[in-house]
């Protein structure tokens, strides 16, 4: 319980710390919305009026930044995350991370969960049979793709499966724009068509990360004595390599993909980018570069509580799966 | 679910995907046969039918938000849905056309102008359009001042706007001529009848108008976050037009996706820079084009604020001006996409009547000549080996601005100045720029106008200037010189040839005193496919600007446009 409880301060003081910074360190960063809206509308607007419209959509330069700081801390934790002041003028957060959020995680978090489990299990058999045929292949091979730059994986796999097959997958959107969205076969399909190439660029590049640490972790636990004392009581092949080594060689691998789910929501900024997929990754690069207050602020908030929910669920996964965690207590 | 269903499911998309047809999945806006058929019956010059795919990036996927007020979205209601009461031709010596209103007449002295309205336009929904809904619309801005996004009221100086019949009267308290492009060709009308009510009224400047109600030839049907498609008006007060009858516009996030779109012919009007554009696009079809028109110049702009040593000292921006081989920056540093600029700052072949080009000759600048380059600066007290050291700012991710600096770094070494190259962050850069934190900048403004004026002010006009440290409107460099100031102030009140006249007397400034030092000529990108569509803007007939972000020129475009296969 003691536990727990210091876990949960914890992660209160982190977030408080967390909302601090996403506050000042934007506003510490060289332009102004103004200035970026003039660039977007090409000096056309006088800039009386542009600074008009921002303030009838609630930005308020002026304004005490004590006070902006108190307003911002509670309507972070109330939800009122305002409007938008950057590309999408005048937009509710709330719409625009509501349209982008299930995308990003559909592609990405399926991706991750799919690549740590296909990562994990090809690791566990790589590492019981060590020096053996798939050993020698795999692990080397993903190494490789993971060390790749995955941008690049994208631009060549759209070389490949879209330029030079004349546009055998699609290379951009999230579906064909010419369909209206709606639970029909045709949508569902051209969503998943449209997810091959982000998904297996995601795939290919981060998949050799798992496979390594599990293999390597399964290697070192099957040194252990109680797998030896497993084996030598005559247990089934298989309980030994789950039962005995996996569930023991697992535990590190698994506070590494809690980690990876929380950045799941924070998208693939690039991948996002090059496949014109319309998920959060972009959407923090688009609010960035337009100097966007409220949609910057809410999406590192959403980031950082991901990011430490997915830690604090780990901290107690690991505790329920590892009993020398609660025994220290 | 059970899990038994999901397989189903499934099983049924995965046979979908082989077989590209599923019968209850929907396509927008119903089948194109049918608007194919309708072309049967209509009069003018082409028959109606086609849909056109524009690819233009605008980094966002929509919002869906089409109030005209917003500058965050009008570019993808004015012109389309929002019509001007006079369209003015950039491209063609400001030829106009008549839009919603058929005539105007200025007073005298230029102070008021009375504009004749259209008679039988009706709005999308089915309302009369009239002369209250144009007054309505300028008094809306003085209402709200965030609407009033060109000044109008303020520094136009705006005074009355008043409908009687279907007359409408704007008066001024100080010569509006300059103005006429703002408040005839930029505004588009709204309805009063829409405006007037409820949220719309309250909030006109952060009212969503998702559905927008205009007079323009295509009505908005529908929008998603990832594409907005129009279909024609049927009842558009220009008969037998829009012959075109469908626009998709999908919302790219990149340059990337958008160029492959166009490349593969999947849109088939292009707004944005390709690179390598032989190999990439044009060798791709003979049906792919581009005329990318220029319309504004890309400028050394150095820092004139005595505090600022070499900058502001003539000779040293004579000796680069002179130094500067500007067709080599034009084909190797943009790949010959964008042309050569010159001294005078008149934007060619656009301005060509305004040009002279005797002012450019007789001061040397009309071919480089490091000769003389060197001699100048060798008078300011540098040479090659006493070299100057100077620094200019860029914007990062600008590579084609990148490569025309190497080129002009390497034409300056020999004359004895050290050029470095600092790319900033596009926030960093404009700070730095809009309060004079720097020795050079390379820039180009962002708006023009229909004549050189409009440019030339922006960056000349001490009215645009601010002290070093706060931020200046347009005139960067901080150029200050009252002779010019009164060209400028003349140019409202004067008659065309005047003002011809007038821009030709601010040349010679510019070769002068050269304030700034144009190196190329930023252009509209434009590449369109003639593979099913015609009647796209070429050079020989520049009827509009050509790039799908320019309004209200994309829907003049829009009405010329028509499908090869429907006719």
């Amino acid at each position: 319980m003691k536990h727990v409880l210091r876990r949960g301060g914890f992660f209160l003081l982190t977030l408080w710390a967390a909302l601090t910074l996403n506050f000042f360190i934007p506003r510490f960063m060289p332009g102004d919305p103004v200035n970026a809206l003039r660039d977007r509308t090409r000096g056309k607007v006088s800039e009386a009026t542009l600074q008009q419209m921002l303030s009838s959509f609630g930005f308020k330069p002026n304004q005490n930044l004590g006070t902006q700081y108190l307003d911002y801390l509670g309507n972070m934790l109330t939800g009122h995350w305002g409007l938008s002041i950057g590309q999408a003028l005048g937009e509710p957060v709330t719409t625009i991370i509501g349209q982008a959020l299930p995308w990003t995680l559909g592609l990405v978090g399926i991706t991750t969960v799919l690549a740590f489990a296909l990562g994990t299990l090809i690791g566990i058999v790589a590492g019981w049979r060590r020096g053996g045929r798939l050993d020698a292949i795999l692990p080397p091979l993903f190494v490789v793709t993971s060390a790749l730059p995955y941008f690049w994986v994208a631009l060549l796999l759209i070389l490949m499966f879209s330029v030079w097959t004349n546009g055998l997958l699609p290379s951009d959107f999230n579906y064909d724009t010419s369909l209206v969205p709606g639970f029909s076969p045709g949508f569902i399909g051209s969503v998943l068509q449209h997810a091959v190439l982000p998904a297996a660029t995601l795939l290919i590049t981060s998949i050799g990360g798992w496979i390594l640490t599990m293999r390597n972790n399964m290697i070192t636990t099957l040194a252990e004595d109680y797998v030896r004392m497993g084996r030598a009581k005559g247990l089934p092949t298989r309980k030994v390599m789950y039962g005995y080594a996996a569930r023991n060689a697992f535990l590190p691998n698994l506070s590494g993909f809690a980690m990876s789910l929380g950045f799941v929501i924070s998208g693939a900024i690039l991948i996002e980018y090059v496949f014109n997929y319309p998920g959060l990754g972009y959407l923090l690069y688009s609010a960035v570069q337009n100097v966007d207050y409220p949609l910057m602020q809410t999406l590192f908030m959403l980031f950082t509580v991901a990011v430490l929910v997915a830690v604090l669920i780990c901290d107690l996964a690991t505790a329920w799966l590892d009993p020398r965690v609660r025994a220290k207590e | 679910m059970t899990r038994r269903s999901a397989r189903l499911l499934a099983a049924a998309a995965a046979i979908c995907l082989t077989a590209s047809a599923c019968s209850s999945t929907q396509h927008r806006g119903g089948s194109t046969s049918a608007s194919t058929s309708a072309g049967a019956s209509d009069n003018g010059p082409h028959k109606k039918g086609g849909t056109v795919t524009i690819s233009n990036e605008q980094g966002q996927t929509w919002t869906c938000n089409f109030n005209p007020f917003n500058p965050a979205a009008y570019l993808e209601s004015n012109g389309f849905v929002y019509e001007p009461l006079i369209f003015v031709d950039e491209l063609n010596n400001q030829a106009e056309t008549p839009m919603l209103a058929t005539s105007y007449q200025w007073n005298a002295d230029k102070t008021s102008i009375v504009f004749t309205i259209r008679d039988g336009v009706k709005w999308n929904d089915g309302q009369p359009f009239s002369a209250d809904d144009v007054a309505f619309t300028f008094n809306l801005m003085k209402q709200v001042p965030a609407t009033d996004l060109y000044a109008l009221w303020t520094a136009a100086g705006l005074q009355s706007a008043t409908a009687s019949g279907n007359k409408v009267t704007l008066t001024f308290k100080q010569p509006a001529q300059p103005y006429f492009y703002f408040f005839a060709d930029q505004v588009t009308i709204v309805p009063k009848h829409i405006f007037s009510a409820g949220d719309a009224a309250a909030h006109p400047d952060t009212w969503k108008d998702a559905n927008p109600v205009g007079t323009g030839p295509f009505m908005v049907n529908p929008c998603t976050p990832n594409n907005i498609q129009y279909t024609a008006n049927p009842n558009y007060w220009q008969t037998g037009k829009p012959y075109i009858q469908k626009v998709e516009y999908p919302a790219y996030l990149d340059n990337g996706p958008a160029n492959l779109d166009l490349a593969s012919g999947k849109a088939q009007w292009g707004s944005q820079f390709i690179p390598g554009i032989q190999q990439f696009y044009l060798n791709k079809s003979a049906d792919n084009h581009t005329w990318s028109p220029p319309v504004l110049n890309v400028s050394l702009y150095p820092n004139l604020d005595p505090s600022h040593k070499a900058t502001s000292t003539l000779a040293v921006r004579q000796a680069i001006a002179a130094a500067i081989d500007r067709s080599q920056v034009s084909s190797i540093g943009e790949g010959g996409q964008e042309p050569p600029a010159n001294q005078s700052g008149v934007v060619l072949p656009t301005f060509q009547k305004y040009y002279d080009p005797s002012v450019v000759s007789s001061a040397g600048y009309d071919k480089p000549d490091a000769a003389k380059a060197a001699q100048l600066l060798s008078s300011a007290g540098y040479s090659p080996s006493h070299p100057l050291n100077l620094t200019v700012i860029t914007i990062t991710g600008y590579t084609d601005w990148d490569a025309s600096l190497a080129v002009i770094k390497q034409e300056l070494a020999p004359i004895g100045i050290n050029l470095s190259v600092s790319d900033l962050a596009q926030q960093t850069f404009d700070t730095k720029l809009f309060t004079g934190d720097y020795d050079l900048a390379y820039y180009g403004q962002l708006t023009g106008g229909p004549t050189p004026y409009y440019e030339l002010r922006e960056i000349l006009d001490s009215a645009n200037t601010a002290p070093i440290g706060q931020s200046a409107n347009s005139n960067y460099e901080r150029y200050k010189n009252p002779a010019v100031d009164a060209l400028f102030n003349q140019y409202a009140t004067a008659d065309d040839a005047t003002q011809v006249s007038l821009i030709k007397q601010v040349e010679s400034y510019m070769v002068k005193d050269v304030p700034i030092i144009p190196v190329t000529e930023s252009v509209d990108w434009f590449q369109y496919n003639t593979a099913d569509i015609g009647g796209w803007p070429t050079q020989d007939d520049p009827y509009a600007q050509p790039a799908a972000f320019n309004f209200p020129d994309a829907g003049q475009v829009l009405l010329h446009l028509y499908s090869k296969s429907a006719q």
